[in-house]
């Protein structure tokens, strides 16, 4: 088997991959770009409103229950979710991130900083919220404790429920991907350093 | 000539010249038909945005290499959404992997280009980009330029390749070639 003829065999091979060939006009692509711009809005828009519905929501429990545990969990969890609304629509007034000028290994390891610093700050943000669900469902136990017996424990699997998934389950799984995307990113470093330093640039 | 007509006569140059080359890269990243049609729209997207800040300070070819594998691999992390990043093979993953049938490039042309896109698709972005500028006929200095890897490092891991491509595929004795 002649090995040193295979590579450029495979090489003739690889060339053979293309089939279609889609052809773009500028125009078209400057309105696929407008759109784009559009739908990233978009999206960061309904996510606002939905957090906005959230501070609603706690606005009103701060207003119809006169119960001082609910009504400190719930400035609590509007603090919280109006924190949210503000660095969602800062998000929203961003333009559209650059692919440029960045070499593959500079914008890969940043990428996966990018992703690790994501999975490493959900759990944070996670566990904002626990304080004020324990003392807004405080509060409703007490409230509804008046009303039916039968209500309180209910309320108190629910947030139990919550509190695992916010305290246990959520920052575990986002602690696990965190750390992959670390141990991707040592990885990397090895290998760039055990095999010399990197390209000088530009 | 205005930055708008410049970003639009690179873009179409861009284009033409390396419009194959940037439709063969989407199928090292992308296996579905359908995402990877939108990758290669992504791709071209991203490189007329890109040409309004083109400076020239690295080459045409640098630069539309560089654009086209950023957004391949920003596409491959997106498509992990929360999975393991660990699925990734490493060149020591693939120097390692035993038990893979040893295809005849002479015989089975089809069979053999389902396994190179099927090795390709599996490695790690950086190794793709490395195979992907390898195949495409780059030269070392070319490719470290793109990956930002120095040019030992470039050599390195294209000596790793040919000898996983050499595991992997033997030329047979026909003269399709």
């Amino acid at each position: 088997m002649p090995c040193d003829e295979l590579p450029d065999d495979l090489k003739i091979l690889w060339k053979e991959t293309v089939m279609d060939r889609p052809v773009f006009s500028p125009h078209q692509l400057r309105a696929e770009a407008e759109k784009l711009q559009a739908k990233r809005r978009n999206g960061y828009l309904v996510l606002s409103v939905a957090f906005l519905s959230a501070v609603a929501s706690y606005a009103f429990f701060i207003f119809y229950f006169h119960n001082t545990y609910t009504r400190l969990g719930s400035s609590l969890a509007l603090l919280v979710f109006g924190y949210l609304v503000i660095d969602t629509l800062a998000k929203r007034a961003r333009a559209l991130p650059d692919l440029g000028e960045p070499d593959g290994l500079c914008f890969y390891r940043g990428e996966l900083e990018g992703k690790r610093n994501w999975h490493r700050w959900l759990p944070w943000r996670f566990l904002m919220l626990p304080v004020p669900l324990i003392l807004i469902a405080l509060g409703l136990a007490q409230f509804f404790a008046k009303v039916s017996p039968f209500i309180p424990p209910v309320i108190w699997s629910w947030t139990v429920f919550l509190l695992a998934v916010l305290v246990i389950w959520g920052p575990a799984k986002h602690r696990r991907l965190a750390r992959e995307y670390q141990d991707r990113i040592d990885a990397l470093d090895s290998a760039v350093r055990s095999a010399g330093q990197t390209h000088a640039k530009d | 000539m205005d930055r708008t007509e410049g970003q639009d006569e690179l873009y179409q140059k861009a284009a033409q010249e390396y419009g194959e080359a940037l439709a063969r890269m989407a199928y090292a990243y992308e296996a579905d038909p359908d995402l990877r049609r939108d990758l290669l729209q992504e791709i071209h997207l991203a490189l007329w945005r890109s040409f309004a800040k083109f400076n020239g300070r690295c080459s045409l070819r640098t630069w539309i290499y560089r654009v086209a594998h950023n957004v391949a691999t920003s596409h491959v992390i997106r498509q992990t959404k929360g999975k393991s990043v660990r699925t990734f093979l490493t060149l020591d993953d693939a120097e390692a992997k035993t038990g893979i049938e040893d295809v005849e490039l002479s015989a089975n042309r089809a069979q053999a280009l389902s396994q190179l896109l099927a090795l390709i698709q599996q490695l790690d972005p950086l190794d793709r980009q490395v195979i992907t500028a390898y195949l495409e006929d780059l030269d070392a200095d070319s490719i470290a330029e793109i990956t930002g890897l120095s040019a030992a490092n470039v050599w390195s891991k294209i000596h790793r390749i040919k000898n996983v491509l050499v595991r992997r595929f033997h030329r047979g004795g026909g003269n399709a070639l």
